[in-house]
């Protein structure tokens, strides 16, 4: 099993910040930002050191809770104080994004950081459409057709056009170009089209913070369809995204959960999540038609003492397949920061020994 | 280039009565009713007026103290105003409705929203002057000075016609301060869906003052109209018709894309 830390930006939110997405950004303190983000690289460090073997990085916008919306600027920064452990752009959201400059984008971090840039690309929750005027109805289409786009500008040797549906290209020869074969590269989602995408292109893929039956539904049909397309994936083709409650006990674990927020940090208002959801409609796990989650908390998959998670893990491998666990320690945009570190802590001195072999 | 004369060219005339007051008012379109009261200069029909109409039941109030609905009574306070002009709507037997209010007609929509959050069902405010920075005169001089004012590109617009003396005086008297506590208050609590639009070339009431109204309304959402001045629907009638029907068919959910992006099949 490998391990994958999922840094966030983790700005310090005073408690007072309007509790409402968008958050205004004149609540936005700059001395606050500053020490977040440039904070990410002592946490990376911070959990290199621990035998982490990634972090991975995500694109939100409007609000402290992830203060990631370029996930690129992130990563170069990491890739430039950061020696050996790997990153991971679980990003970008593909349909909000011009394919092209991601392609360009990705390449150039392949150029700076060789051989340790992952990359992943997802259709994104409903809410990060109205940050760049995306059409819900057009998500799905829109992420189909431009993780396409992507990996014909990585992969096509000469100069080409794109005659898309909703993109539309004369010519498209970028530089630098990645890697070949590509660096390791996912879909991340649980729909029956990205899965399909994922096994046609020989690519990974990504789930995050659902249960593990209804995850586990997503991988099977993924592998499925690898089959389908004539290869098997491993064990490092399955990412899985999650929160962990992780105590020196149980009951400490438990006693933390019980205590955690059951409130979204910065929830949608409840008329516009509405809306966004009934626009929102062909979100599916493996075919099998889903609601859009707008805004609400994310569960925690993971919680107790190290060896009742080390037992949880070994169970995610054999219901999800999963060979790659992406954390997060504590909840991102709440809780302290001396709370995620010291979780990690334990998490690198009491799990991570024991679950490599998993 | 010239204003399109023949805007407002589907609008018929119709008069109502309210406290003594006969009121003049212009009509078009089917739908879901829209009133809208005019801005200082007075009741303007706009190519703004022609598309909204397209889908609501549009009517243009001349309020009571200008134009040829002049002859009656002067008020004193702008919550007088909004009183006479939500009767002048009941009248024409109608309970509830969308307002959208222009400039100084922006005040009153809010006041009359306020008075009446019950029969409001969303409010569109058009450069409104309920906030304004201290000493900002409102637009007077010459026509073109005026043009000046108003306009982000003058030389594309006719000159707006001068209101006479006696209504720039009720004007002067109506709008009152430039932050007013007693409006303010009661802002607070105004749960009406809100649309503020300001054009980013706005020469009388600085753009910045939307975010007072985002500050103030607990469901209000703020639009900047590019290239605008300060009378919008003049300037971008389409940009301006389409996010005021977006807005009066979606509230909040208005800020939810619909743009269909597919260039072929």
């Amino acid at each position: 099993m490998k391990v994958s830390y999922f840094e966030t930006g983790r700005y310090n939110a005073p408690p007072d910040l309007p509790r409402e997405w968008p958050v205004p950004s004149s609540a936005y303190d700059p001395e606050t930002g500053t020490a977040a983000l440039r904070g990410m690289a002592e946490r990376v460090r911070f959990v290199e050191k621990l035998g982490f073997d990634w972090v991975s990085l995500s694109e939100h916008h409007y609000s402290p809770r992830i203060l990631t919306p370029s996930p690129v600027v992130s990563a170069a920064w990491l890739a430039a104080r950061v020696d050996t452990i790997k990153i991971a752009l679980l990003a970008p959201i593909v349909p909000i994004s011009n394919s092209i400059r991601v392609a360009e984008e990705m390449a150039m971090l392949d150029a700076l950081a060789p051989g340790r840039i992952i990359f992943g690309m997802l259709r994104g929750t409903t809410n990060e459409y109205l940050s760049y005027d995306l059409n819900p109805k057009e998500a799905r289409p829109r992420t189909d057709e431009g993780m396409e786009l992507i990996l014909k500008a990585w992969t096509e040797p000469q100069p080409f056009g794109w005659q898309g549906r909703h993109f539309q290209y004369r010519t498209v020869s970028i530089w630098p170009r990645p890697r070949q074969p590509l660096p390791p590269t996912y879909v991340l989602g649980t729909s029956a089209e990205g899965g399909a995408f994922a096994a046609r292109h020989h690519l990974g893929l990504g789930l995050s913070y659902g249960p593990f039956d209804a995850m586990g539904r997503a991988s099977a049909y993924y592998r499925q369809q690898c089959a389908r397309y004539g290869w098997a994936p491993g064990p490092d083709d399955i990412i899985y995204r999650a929160n962990m409650i992780l105590g020196e006990t149980d009951a400490a674990a438990e006693d933390a959960l019980n205590r955690r927020d059951k409130q979204a940090p910065f929830p949608v208002r409840p008329g516009l999540r509405d809306a966004l959801v009934e626009a929102d409609t062909s979100r599916n796990i493996a075919g099998q038609r889903q609601r859009a989650n707008v805004g609400g908390v994310l569960p925690i998959s993971f919680c107790g003492g190290p060896d009742r998670v080390i037992e949880q893990i070994r169970r995610a491998r054999e219901e999800m397949g999963v060979g790659v666990l992406d954390l997060s320690l504590s909840d991102p945009g709440t809780g302290s920061l001396d709370t995620t570190m010291s979780g990690l802590e334990l998490f690198g001195r009491k799990v991570l020994p024991h679950i490599r072999d998993i | 280039m010239a204003q399109d004369q023949t805007a407002g060219a589907a609008f018929r005339e119709g008069f109502v009565n309210a406290s003594g007051c006969r009121i003049r008012y212009m009509e078009a379109g089917t739908g879901p009713t829209l009133i809208h009261l005019h801005g200082a200069g007075g009741l303007w029909l706009t190519p703004a007026h022609d598309l909204l109409s397209r889908h609501h039941r549009v009517i243009a109030f001349e309020m009571a103290g200008f134009g040829s609905s002049a002859e009656t009574i002067r008020f004193e306070t702008m919550p007088d105003l909004a009183t006479v002009m939500a009767e002048a709507v009941a009248n024409l037997g109608i309970d509830r409705f969308n307002l959208l209010g222009s400039s100084f007609g922006g005040k009153v929509a809010l006041w009359l929203a306020v008075q009446h959050p019950e029969r409001v069902l969303a409010l569109v405010l058009e450069a409104p002057s309920a906030i304004r920075p201290v000493g900002s005169p409102p637009p007077s001089g010459s026509p073109e000075d005026m043009a000046r004012r108003l306009f982000a590109h003058p030389e594309r617009h006719d000159p707006p016609p001068v209101p006479e003396p006696d209504v720039l005086a009720m004007v002067g008297r109506l709008r009152g301060p430039e932050r007013d506590t007693a409006l303010e208050v009661r802002m607070r609590d105004l749960e009406t869906p809100t649309l503020v639009l300001f054009g980013t070339l706005d020469h009388v009431i600085p753009p910045e003052m939307g975010r007072f109204y985002k500050e103030l309304l607990p469901n209000c959402h703020l639009v900047f109209v590019y290239d605008a001045g300060h009378v919008i629907s003049t300037e971008r009638p389409e940009a301006f018709a389409e996010v005021t029907a977006d807005f009066l068919e979606r509230h909040e959910a208005f800020v939810i894309s619909r743009t269909e992006t597919v260039i072929n099949p």
